[in-house]
């Protein structure tokens, strides 16, 4: 059904033309106007691409590319490693076997999400510190000869996977959970064993579950700026960052950024290219839930230590340095303003995440009514955004809205009004761009429980004379509401995180905690900075809990 | 749960018509009174600088909003928005991001004799352009039990091979080495200031990380002899909440090198009035305000920053440290140099 873009080649353009003004209807063109929309600002970055890199590419490939290449490439394989260790081995341990506090632990090992992962950078690295909590230990023990330093890319690619695995646990138990049992049944008929279950059978039918969710954790290292400075770990976004600014080359930076969009292009084509082999479907997406299995009590205990490991390193280790670092700091750092800060972030966070799902939704459904079959493909660009800093998507997203402002502000001059920047300086722009930097976030949870929905449910219903909005809303939607419910609560979480955009576009009046928790790390007042962190922490927390909740229901 | 779900969503459409009220009172506001705000883009992320904007606002009734970015940003920022921009006020933290935004047309010329006669010469713009409002000097801390202070002499020495595998500095993406370097090559000549790069790294105890107070915290750790660093972090060490930082800060000493010369480098944080600034007036009355004897006070005492206005007296931490020679190189040149540094910086490896 894919593969019908193959067979075009054969046409000539004309012919080729011609088909696809036949085969498009107007779900087609509202695709490709939202695919536009979402992509405005990287097409105008893409633009600047035709302008040629500045004087310095000839440095930057000299001196720079190979590490920036090298540093990057070894932060996705190391990553990519512990992160499925951490996130297969904890979803398929909680969703497998009965063990003490298992319940507890399926929504601990969610908790490192509502860490932004240069907060968790910056706690490891006060940890073992000189001085630090693990310095004062060793030197009770009279082992202070001993110092591990944390602060090189080994370090950093453990500090990022220990604050990311979640996504990958997160999709692969949502599998575990609802599409396991049958075959599980199956297996233990035909007398498998545990192991060999696991990994001949639920490893790879889980695949296209985990890959999805270790796209979302690629994406989120290639784009980390804020630890990986700090820990002085040269990448393509610290890259980005220096020939955009220190060196006062916006072409350059550009330049960079589509070597990176590249390499995400290519990752996502990797996605879709192993999910293509794995054609899975069910129609019963509340099928019977996985039977647990009560293992010897001292296996339970191990299991427990197994599961327990990265909600330890990723959760409470950070956590405790920082509720430390906020004891020593609260008399001088808290005020009622916190809370007025912490409710405004929260609401700019629900709101662009409703925003944000709402987008995935009309990009998801629209171009599957579409009878364009090639646009799927088309939609796909509409979450790039995910893969490019966020520091680069604001500008992006303030070339268009000032030539617009301006406009707009000659309109009302006719009139004889001053309207000044109407969506620069506002919410709009700022909620703008999380829908196109996060659409991503929203995009995989939802598309991954649509593929699982039958397509013959939705197409009796159409065959019997029923629209595709109707359809949608008595049908599809109940099915898909795990996905999206867990899509608002992902990007909930990722906009509360959320720096470098933010603290471009965001108005004078309003701030969030992620912006308090900067401006004291950035100058080298962590300490200071443990306390809007511990917020964001808490607030994100909450929506953590209910997601589970959320996965568990099913 | 599907009553949360509604909670949740009621909760964000009021949250959404909440911000979107406040924004209307705020452009209703600004257009009553129209005068009586000033936009201020800083690069300044201290909380003792709230105090002063409150102080200010209370002081004159002009409203202080604030946003805060890296100068890097909030210069792009400018840029784009052009003559729509409401910033009224730049603040950097270094002088060449100033001097960078005087190139790119982004700021304009105040007569203000208050800031005339208060800012020496060579610490403000020719052009009156931009005016500092504070010094930080980048001095080299070195561990007492290892060094003995007579050993060291200049920035130029620290290339010595007796310094091998001893010096501690931070990347060179920070701003304070960016502006350090351009200094020497405004001093020295691109040749000279390159090879030196070339010393320095060559010379360096672990490859650059972290920020200024984890130099010095590598220092007393043992992992090198010599930091170079900023003198205001160490204030900042010594009266730190953590008393394991307040030890560590405690035992290294400073040393203010090329005193027999040039003196040590300086570099100040500084404002500039906006080039299309909405509230012209206002942006002047804030920045004279902020070198006022009082605002000058707070800097010093709760930022351990050294006070542009002689009149003020530096907090004791930093009078402690003694007086010293600065180096009085015209602060524009830091930001004409700048990208020559970053480029030296790249091609020696210096991460």
């Amino acid at each position: 059904m894919k593969q019908v873009g193959n067979k075009n080649e054969a046409f000539s353009l004309k012919t080729r033309l011609k088909r696809l003004k036949r085969d498009s209807n107007r779900w087609s063109v509202f695709t490709l106007a939202i695919v536009f929309f979402l992509a405005l600002p990287i097409i105008f970055i893409g633009v600047e691409l035709f302008s040629g890199p500045g004087e310095t590419w000839s440095h930057i490939v000299r001196y720079l590319l190979p590490e920036y290449i090298g540093n990057s490439l070894y932060l996705v394989f190391l990553c990519s490693i512990l992160v499925l260790i951490l996130g297969v081995s904890s979803a398929w341990l909680v969703s497998r076997f009965n063990f003490p506090l298992r319940q507890q632990m399926e929504w601990l090992l969610i908790l490192p999400l509502a860490i932004p992962s240069y907060i968790v950078g910056y706690a490891y690295a006060g940890i073992f510190d000189y001085g630090g909590s693990m310095n004062l230990l060793f030197r009770q023990l009279n082992l202070d000869f001993i110092r591990i330093d944390i602060m090189n890319r080994a370090g950093l690619a453990f500090v990022l996977s220990i604050s990311l695995f979640p996504y990958v646990y997160v999709s692969a138990r949502a599998f575990f959970l609802n599409q396991a049992n049958n075959l599980l049944e199956a297996s233990k008929m035909l007398g498998v064993g545990e192991g060999k279950t696991f990994f001949r059978l639920m490893l790879p039918l889980a695949r296209p579950a985990i890959v999805a969710g270790l796209v979302l954790v690629l994406m989120e290292v290639l784009n980390d700026y804020g630890a990986a400075s700090y820990y002085g770990v040269n990448t393509f976004t610290t890259g980005i960052f220096r020939s955009w600014f220190s060196l006062e080359e916006p072409e350059t930076a550009v330049y960079l950024s589509a070597l990176l969009i590249l390499i995400i292009f290519a990752l996502i084509l990797f996605e879709k290219w192993q999910v293509r082999k794995v054609k899975f479907s069910s129609s019963k997406t509340n099928s019977t839930q996985i039977q647990r299995k009560r293992p010897k009590k001292s296996m339970q205990w191990l299991i427990f230590s197994v599961v327990f490991l990265p909600v330890f390193l990723g959760f409470v280790l950070p956590v405790t340095q920082l509720i430390y670092w906020a004891v020593l700091t609260a008399s001088t750092v808290f005020d009622m303003q916190f809370l007025i800060i912490s409710l405004q972030s929260f609401g700019i966070a629900i709101t662009s995440a409703i925003i944000t799902v709402f987008f995935a939704l009309l990009l998801i459904y629209f171009s599957k009514w579409s009878t364009l079959l090639s646009i799927k493909n088309i939609a796909r660009v509409g979450v790039l955004g995910y893969a490019i800093p966020g520091a680069v998507i604001a500008i992006g997203i303030m070339i268009p809205t000032l030539a617009l402002d301006k406009w707009l502000i000659k309109m009302f001059g006719n009139f004889g009004i001053d309207s000044g920047l109407i969506i620069n300086g506002t919410l709009i722009a700022l909620l703008y761009a999380y829908a196109v930097r996060f659409l991503a976030v929203a995009y995989n949870p939802i598309e991954s429980t649509a593929l699982k929905v039958d397509s013959s449910i939705p197409d009796s219903s159409k065959v019997l004379g029923v629209g595709n909005l109707k359809t949608f809303f008595k049908i599809e939607f109940p099915l898909i509401k795990t996905g999206v419910f867990s899509a608002v609560i992902l990007v909930f979480i990722d906009v509360m995180k959320e720096l470098p955009l933010t603290l471009i576009l965001k108005p004078y009046h309003i701030d969030t905690l992620a912006v308090k928790a900067f401006e004291y790390a950035s100058d080298e007042m962590v300490m200071e900075a443990s306390i809007p962190s511990l917020f964001i922490i808490f607030t994100a927390m909450i929506p953590v809990i209910f997601l589970n909740k959320l996965l568990i229901k099913k | 749960m599907k009553r949360f779900v509604l909670a949740m969503a009621a909760f964000a459409l009021l949250a959404a018509c909440g911000n979107d009220n406040k924004k209307k009172d705020n452009s209703t506001e600004k257009e009553m009174v129209k005068d009586q705000v000033v936009n201020v883009y800083t690069h300044r992320h201290y909380e003792p600088d709230q105090n002063i904007f409150r102080m200010f606002e209370e002081k004159t009734g002009i409203k202080v909003k604030v946003i805060n970015a890296s100068a890097d940003e909030l210069i792009q920022k400018m840029k784009m928005e052009g003559k729509q921009s409401p910033a009224d006020v730049l603040i950097t933290v270094d002088a060449g991001r100033l001097s960078r935004a005087k190139d790119q047309g982004l700021l304009q010329s105040i007569e203000s004799n208050i800031l005339e006669n208060a800012i020496p010469k060579h610490l403000q713009d020719e052009d009156n352009q931009w005016f500092g409002l504070t010094k930080r000097a980048r001095i080299i801390a070195y561990s007492k039990d290892r060094v003995k202070p007579e050993d060291l002499s200049t920035y130029e020495d620290l290339v010595n091979p007796k310094w091998k595998g001893k010096i501690l500095v931070r990347s060179s993406s920070n701003i304070y080495n960016q502006s350090l370097m351009a200094s020497i090559i405004a001093n020295n000549g691109e040749e000279a200031a390159k090879s030196w790069a070339e010393g320095i790294v060559a010379n360096m105890a672990r490859s650059p990380k972290g920020s200024d107070r984890d130099q010095v915290k590598a220092v007393v750790a043992g992992e090198g002899d010599l930091a170079i660093v900023n003198s205001y972090y160490i204030g900042k060490m010594l009266n730190s909440p953590d008393p394991e930082e307040v030890k560590t800060a405690k035992q290294i000493g400073l040393f203010f090198p090329n005193q027999e010369d040039r003196g040590t480098h300086i570099n100040v944080s500084g404002a500039g009035v906006a080039k299309y600034a909405p509230n012209r007036a206002n942006a002047i009355l804030f920045i004279e305000y902020l070198i006022s004897e009082e605002a000058q006070k707070v800097f010093t005492d709760a930022n351990y920053e050294y006070p542009i206005l002689e009149s003020v007296e530096p907090v004791q931490d930093i009078k402690d440290w003694g007086d010293f020679k600065e180096d009085n190189l015209e602060l524009n040149k830091l930001g004409e140099n700048n990208k020559k540094a970053v480029l030296i910086f790249d091609e020696t490896s210096w991460k």
